[in-house]
């Protein structure tokens, strides 16, 4: 990612963040303001809301002036952040299908060849540690109600 | 003398077979998480709440403290070995340790830290104990106005001392404030921000958001760097004696890093780390000899270890009086006790002494069970400090999300830490402070009561609070702290206490 990238990036959050201030102030003021004697469920929170628009302009001002000299990420940690980013996602997503046995076991595989540990048998035997350690903590002892999956 | 009395209540309490375990528990995971580079205390105490669940609130009280005065002690190891600190608050520590570490005084300075760390520890547990049974009396008389002004003085102090630029702390404070809103408002039951969701009723909970912040973007800022693997000088037990010139010429920096960092403690925003900063420059100042800082000095050693530690202690006296945290560490102790249904402030020690007493023994007995601890297994913790982050992160990865998920059976907890932990680590990237938020989070419910509570008390007329002495004092310090901010740079003055946590020395 380069430099005008990250820029954009930082300056699209911000500028996000404004958005979500106006949110914030408009949804709350449908809520009721009430009055300073007798505050609504609105009050409060249009309070953050114009806080939140006072404070991201400010800091899109200064974001927009700012030269930054180094990238955030660069391709590889792009591509690393995506895989990792997936990887969490699957393991919800697929946890009702598989199981949690299973699906740690492969999120775990999948954390340790994203973060490069060489060969098939370390991530192996990591997989199979922190399943197995997950399940004596989780299930055995603290009996937290997993779901089984197809395979359970 | 009835302080005593509780005193000795709460030791009988401690020594339970689930208290002592708790607290060796707490404390051996502590100096593991303050040795390894990267996962540190407010992370782990997030990750332990869940399992804090099955005992009391005084057993998870006692683990977590455990986990935050651990990771004080256990993060000097690396800084000292091998030149990268276990957290934050060691960065100082790197300076003159690694020095006194190429010298071949490394086991004196790691004998040295380990003492000064108990020696702080215990002080500040002794001011722990007699300051806010005080203070919690006096917050008896504050009201509605008194804690509203009391968190705008701590919003104001947060967003200045974390972080290198205040808007960016108030805004992290301020998104935190709005999350915290989010779902059924208790006050009147009236349903915000959730779109029709029945799931958003109940609102956001603060458990995924913390794990999200502190460990899902640790993991992933770790797992994009390239790994360099440390070297580790090898340590003997017969290699732990100082000299006695290193005994004597660390007595008063202990003391005075102690007594230091208690009081630091009491600031907001990250108070351990403050402290070290602080405490470095103390030393360095009143040093006879200033050039030998940043060439192994011990007094550049022990006083900033010593004042970490007391500082952990003093920033538990506006938890456990007030009920408002002013660390991320604190706030998730305080999340972790309303989980236990018990609400730290002024009634704390009116309705649960024993949660109180109890926790102060625990204390005592943790402090002896970490110097026990890191003296003879200094070894040990030096070659944990290098297990290799490609084996660490995927563990933690997996423990992150199953504790997530066993706190409430949920997968919209999961999806939630998920974004935090990809929010919070661009926040990271961009130097967002994280704690501000986290705290803005807690305090939420707090701040809308106490603001609706005094707008209804004042009939709307906010006049009313010059009324109100300590309200005013209280307003009068946060208008005078922005003040000088903002007129500081026009009379040439740079206010100093402005830390970066990330900020390599």
């Amino acid at each position: 990612m380069g430099k005008a990238a990250k820029v954009r990036l930082e300056t699209c959050f911000v500028f996000l963040m404004f958005v979500l201030g106006v949110i914030i102030t408009v949804t709350s003021w449908g809520y009721g303001f009430g009055s300073l004697r007798r505050p609504g469920p609105g009050l409060y929170p249009v309070f953050i809301g114009v806080m939140i628009c006072i404070f991201t302009l400010f800091i899109l001002v200064s974001t927009l002036k700012t030269k930054s000299s180094k990238p955030v990420l660069d391709g590889q940690g792009v591509k690393k952040l995506v895989f990792m980013a997936a990887t969490f996602c699957l393991w919800i997503a697929a946890m009702p299908l598989l199981g949690y046995v299973v699906v740690t076991f492969l999120a775990t595989y999948a954390f340790c060849k994203i973060m490069a540990l060489e060969g098939w048998w370390k991530p192996l035997a990591v997989s199979g540690g922190t399943t197995l350690f997950i399940y004596l903590l989780f299930d055995y002892w603290l009996y937290v109600d997993f779901p089984r999956g197809l395979l359970g | 003398m009835e302080g005593f009395g509780l005193l000795y209540n709460g030791f009988v309490n401690s020594l339970t077979m689930v208290n002592l375990f708790a607290c060796f528990i707490g404390a051996l995971i502590g100096t593991i998480v303050g040795v390894l580079p990267g996962l540190g205390p407010t992370a782990t105490m997030a990750l332990m709440l869940p399992f804090t669940l099955t005992y009391g609130a005084t057993t998870g009280l006692i683990m977590m403290t455990g986990v935050w005065y651990g990771a004080m002690y256990g993060g000097s190891t690396t800084s000292i070995l091998v030149n990268i600190p276990g957290e934050a608050a060691s960065v100082v520590t790197c300076l003159d340790g690694y020095q006194m570490s190429k010298k071949g005084r490394a086991g004196a300075a790691l004998a040295l830290v380990a003492v000064g760390s108990f020696i702080a520890g215990t002080l500040g547990i002794i001011g722990l104990q007699f300051f806010a049974p005080f203070l919690g009396n006096a917050a008896l008389s504050f009201g509605p106005p008194e804690f509203l002004s009391f968190m705008i003085l701590a919003f104001v102090l947060l967003s200045n001392l974390s972080g290198d630029a205040p808007l960016k702390g108030a805004l992290m404070i301020a998104f935190g404030l709005f999350l915290s809103s989010i779902g059924i408002n208790p006050m009147d039951s009236y349903p915000r921000f959730t779109f029709g969701s029945d799931t958003l009723m109940q609102g956001i909970d603060f458990l995924p958001i913390a794990m999200g912040l502190f460990g899902i973007s640790e993991i992933l800022n770790i797992a994009l760097q390239t790994y360099v693997k440390p070297e580790v000088n090898k340590i003997r037990l017969k290699e732990l004696y100082p000299n006695r010139a290193e005994i004597k010429r660390s007595v008063a920096p202990t003391l005075r890093g102690s007594i230091l960092g208690f009081f630091v403690g009491l600031l907001p925003g990250p108070c351990t780390v403050i402290s070290t900063f602080v405490s470095y420059s103390l030393e360095k100042r009143m040093s006879k000899k200033p050039e030998e800082f940043g060439h192994g000095a011990v007094e550049g050693v022990v006083a900033p270890e010593s004042a970490n530690n007391s500082a952990v202690m003093g920033s538990m006296i506006p938890l456990l009086t007030l009920g408002i945290p002013f660390a991320a560490p604190s706030a998730i102790m305080l999340a972790g006790l309303r989980m236990h249904n018990v609400e730290p402030g002024p009634m704390l020690f009116t309705n649960n002494p024993d949660v109180f007493w109890t926790f102060i023994a625990a204390m005592y007995l943790g402090n002896i069970m970490l110097l026990i601890l890191n003296l003879p297994l200094v070894g040990l913790f030096g070659k944990i400090a290098v297990i290799r982050p490609q084996i660490l992160m995927p563990v933690i990865s997996l423990i992150c999300l199953v504790g997530v998920y066993s706190v409430r059976n949920s997968f919209f907890d999961v999806w939630v830490m998920i974004a935090a932990g990809v929010v919070g680590f661009f926040l990271l990237k961009w130097k967002y402070p994280i704690a501000p938020f986290i705290i803005g989070v807690v305090l939420g419910p707090t701040t809308e009561n106490s603001l609706r509570q005094t707008l209804m008390t004042f009939k709307g007329d906010l006049s009313l609070i010059f009324n109100r002495r300590l309200s005013v004092t209280l307003l009068a310090l946060a208008v005078a702290f922005l003040a000088y901010k903002f007129l500081s740079p026009y009379f040439g003055k740079k206010f100093a206490l402005k830390v970066e946590p990330n900020d390599k020395l």
